[in-house]
């Protein structure tokens, strides 16, 4: 990292989607095409991740505490969460993962997810600006991104037929086994996501999530929304990515942060 | 409440306590959550027979989502093990101590990991850039940027 550049925060506060779009002005006229595309299924908005290697876990997993937060029944969302969760820790468990590699990272994110309805220490249920403030912690949010990243791992390795004819080496294209896939493009700190990742944690949260693609290379402007895990009915707000090549951020329906109520 | 680092530390150094090392790996000292040393033993045949190492863990508060600086120690007890990814200075070229590190390993792991890397040794030789390395290395290994030479370690 060159620690001359300022950077940008972990994840950032919502911005119009002019923000991105006066970027591309001056140089990408089918990256402006396809942004207004996206405005136009009001997509308005756009909270932006730090480009780390993190960053498609991060954006979901803000996404997914946040839908929780704004659920119209936030206690019967906060259970079916957890109940999820707590569901999946035998599966890290029969992945080969100790208790002792998850858990301080799990009660790092079931702590976020409870505190939607629970007070915390400080007496204060979760927030938007209180989710915001977590994720922009290097420890909490890291914390939460490094449990995804091996709730991904378990899914792949405890149903490695269903993935083994997915797996290659990103750059090398060659096939790898599912544990040396895992050791080294998931479970790895910064390492990007791909389809696979992807589809897997899908199935590991139980929620469907959509990657809306924005890379120039559309003639009409228009942007193809690829959908996982589509099945799953959770009535929660729906939970959409941006892909830019190389990097994940939000897409949100808003041009900035709700406003605090009460 | 304590840091990520020192919480996930102390279990492992409970789990240490109560189940043991592998064989070959000894907890020489460990008396706070920012730097332990380990001695290393490669069992059985191998290049190192008879050789007994020393390995410095130095931790940062963000470990293990960020890797420990590891290095072989050299001092009037121990010595850098011969072998083409370690430096005389005991810097190790490995990439799950860099851009492969996942916090999935632990102090003990990334000791049998290194081990095997031993064990595994056809010619004791060092790095073919070894002088140049250690004249100008830093002080912690971390802030190299390595290449490196193979990606089966």
């Amino acid at each position: 990292m060159d620690e001359a550049v300022p950077q940008r925060p972990l994840i950032d506060q919502i911005v119009p989607m002019a923000v991105l779009r006066a970027e591309y002005e001056n140089g990408s006229a089918s990256f402006v095409k396809q942004i207004d595309y996206l405005v136009a299924q009001s997509f308005t908005g756009i909270r932006r991740t730090r480009g780390d290697g993190d960053c498609f876990y991060r954006s979901l997993a803000f996404r997914y505490v946040e839908r929780i937060l704004n659920s119209p029944d936030p206690a019967m969302s906060v259970g079916s969460a957890i109940s999820t969760l707590d569901a999946s820790l035998p599966m890290l468990e029969a992945a080969g993962f100790q208790p002792l590699v998850y858990e301080d990272f799990y009660e790092t994110l079931g702590a976020i997810i409870k505190r939607v309805v629970q007070p915390d220490d400080s007496n204060a249920t979760l927030t938007s600006s209180l989710l915001l403030e977590a994720f922009q912690n290097p420890e909490v949010s890291n914390s939460v991104v490094v449990f995804l990243r091996l709730l991904t791992s378990a899914q792949i390795r405890t149903d490695p037929d269903e993935y083994a004819p997915f797996l290659f080496h990103p750059e090398l294209g060659e096939p790898m086994t599912p544990r040396e896939f895992c050791e080294t493009f998931v479970e790895a700190v910064g390492k990007e996501a791909d389809h696979v990742q992807m589809t897997a944690l899908a199935r590991a949260l139980k929620i469907n999530f959509s990657v809306a693609y924005l890379d120039g290379r559309s003639a009409d402007g228009h942007v193809d929304f690829v959908k996982f895990n589509e099945d799953v009915e959770d009535g929660l707000e729906p939970l959409v990515l941006l892909y830019r090549p190389g990097h994940y951020d939000v897409l949100e329906k808003r041009t900035e942060e709700l406003p605090v109520v009460g | 409440m304590a840091g990520i680092a020192s919480r996930r530390l102390a279990k492992e150094l409970k789990e240490i306590h109560t189940q043991g090392c592998p064989v070959g790996i000894q907890l020489l000292s460990a008396d706070n959550f920012e730097e332990w040393h380990l001695s290393l033993e490669v069992m059985g045949d191998s290049q190192y027979q008879g050789e007994v190492f020393a390995l410095k863990f130095r931790f940062e508060p963000q470990y293990p989502i960020s890797a420990p600086a590891v290095q072989f120690m050299v001092t009037d007890k121990y010595k850098s093990p011969v072998h083409p990814h370690v430096y005389s200075n005991g810097h190790i070229c490995a990439s799950i101590l860099g851009t492969e590190w996942s916090p999935v390993l632990s102090v003990i792991g990334v000791c049998v990991t290194l081990q095997s890397m031993l064990a595994s040794c056809k010619k004791k030789e060092r790095p073919p850039d070894n002088d140049r390395y250690v004249r100008h290395a830093p002080d912690n290994p971390k802030q190299t940027r390595f290449h490196y030479h193979d990606d089966t370690v």
